[in-house]
């Protein structure tokens, strides 16, 4: 019994939300929106070195992203001898595949790429919740239904953290930020071992 | 009237750019190449890659080396903006990726296989290959242009066309291979230089 209510208990803490695990302090001063500054130039091609680091293999190519219009943006691989392994069009409710390499054609890894990618390119959020720690403004927002922490750090993007069930379960990471320009950027699963590590190569 | 002149005069030399061959001229080349196969047993050559989608503003453009030697060794090493070397030898690929080593391929690279077997083979000559590909010969101002439509099924999902482009010696020039998209990778050789030299030790990674 008392086991039971040991677990219970721990079930419970495990069942907490992230923000409160992290202690962070509810802010409701801000608006009901807010940006995501990166991707959201139609005039620029975003280009990055990509390094794939999945289990135990290894792969390299360019990630290619374009803002075509305000609700549609491109997402392209190709490796670095050009040829295209897969091309993807996110629209505001909408995600399609262009073109994909046969050996890549799995639906769980489309699946994961589609909503690391929708970090990444989605620009206008709302805001769930508004919370401060340290030098951190953390907005919180839900992006496929899933809860997201936004974390600006004197009103620059360093970080977004996906969790779920008070666990981080994908880190992404934002560095040598430069004219709303991330220059380096990781997604980091902490479920499977996957990272993927991109660096700018149009400066 | 006078934009008229121009947009005409624009028009008959773009035509005039590109005639088809005729079939003494497209046997004439065949041999030409086949000729200049058989002399080279080297190649050293800077080369610029052009990577065109058609949703971006402006072509992706990477530059580097290309060596090959007879028979089969090639080695493209990619210098700007990044350091990348991809090196065929014994039907296997080793990548060196800004130092970092690998072995391992994913099947894309077949595709690579194939362009690099396609280079080899414009090199050797015995690219002509009517059973794998529908070929048709162009004339332009100086050059040639050889356009490859493969047969197979299976590439043409990926390839819908190789476009070469010869100089009057039978060397090649360019090699543009089009995506079924219209997307398309084209890779540009300059300061080529034919039989100098090379020692295996270039082509290790």
């Amino acid at each position: 019994m008392r086991y039971l209510l040991i677990s219970f208990c721990v079930l419970l803490v495990s069942c907490g939300s992230y923000s409160k695990k992290q202690n962070f302090q509810l802010d409701n001063s801000a608006s009901k929106k807010f940006e995501n500054p990166y991707f959201s130039d139609e005039t620029k091609d975003y280009v990055y070195k990509a390094t794939i680091d999945v289990y135990d293999n290894s792969f390299g190519g360019l990630l290619i992203i374009k803002k075509i219009t305000d609700k549609e943006h491109r997402i392209a691989f190709t490796t670095e001898m050009g040829n295209k392994m897969f091309d993807f069009t996110f629209t505001e409710d909408e995600f399609k595949v262009n073109f994909i390499l046969d050996e890549l054609d799995k639906k769980m890894l489309i699946n994961i790429l589609k909503k690391d990618f929708k970090v990444l390119i989605t620009e206008n959020l709302s805001v769930s919740n508004l919370y401060s720690e340290n030098n951190n403004r953390i907005f919180e927002t839900l992006i496929y239904n899933k809860n997201h922490y936004y974390y600006f750090n004197r009103n620059q993007l360093t970080q977004v953290i996906k969790a779920k069930n008070g666990k981080e379960k994908v880190a992404f990471l934002f560095t040598d930020i430069n004219n709303n320009i991330a220059n380096k950027i990781s997604i980091k699963h902490n479920n499977i071992k996957l990272e993927i590590k991109l660096k700018s190569i149009i400066r | 009237m006078r934009n008229l002149v121009y947009l005409f005069l624009f028009l008959t030399i773009s035509i005039q750019s590109q005639t088809k061959m005729s079939s003494s001229e497209a046997h004439a080349l065949k041999s030409l190449v086949k000729e200049q196969a058989l002399t080279t047993k080297t190649i050293f050559s800077d080369f610029t890659q052009y990577k065109h989608l058609d949703f971006l503003t402006n072509d992706i453009i990477t530059k580097g080396k290309l060596a090959f030697k007879t028979p089969n060794l090639v080695k493209w090493e990619y210098t700007e903006p990044y350091k990348y070397t991809v090196l065929f030898k014994n039907e296997t690929l080793y990548i060196n990726d800004e130092g970092k080593k690998n072995e391992v391929d994913i099947g894309s690279n077949k595709l690579f296989k194939q362009l690099n077997s396609l280079i080899i083979n414009s090199i050797k000559g015995d690219m002509f290959d009517d059973d794998a590909f529908h070929i048709m010969y162009y004339k332009t101002d100086k050059n040639s242009l050889v356009h490859f439509i493969p047969k197979d099924k299976k590439s043409s999902k990926y390839i819908d066309a190789f476009h070469i482009t010869f100089n009057a010696k039978g060397d090649v020039l360019e090699v543009k291979m089009i995506e079924p998209s219209r997307d398309f990778t084209k890779i540009v050789f300059t300061n080529k230089e034919l039989n100098k030299p090379l020692s295996d030790a270039v082509f290790t990674n």
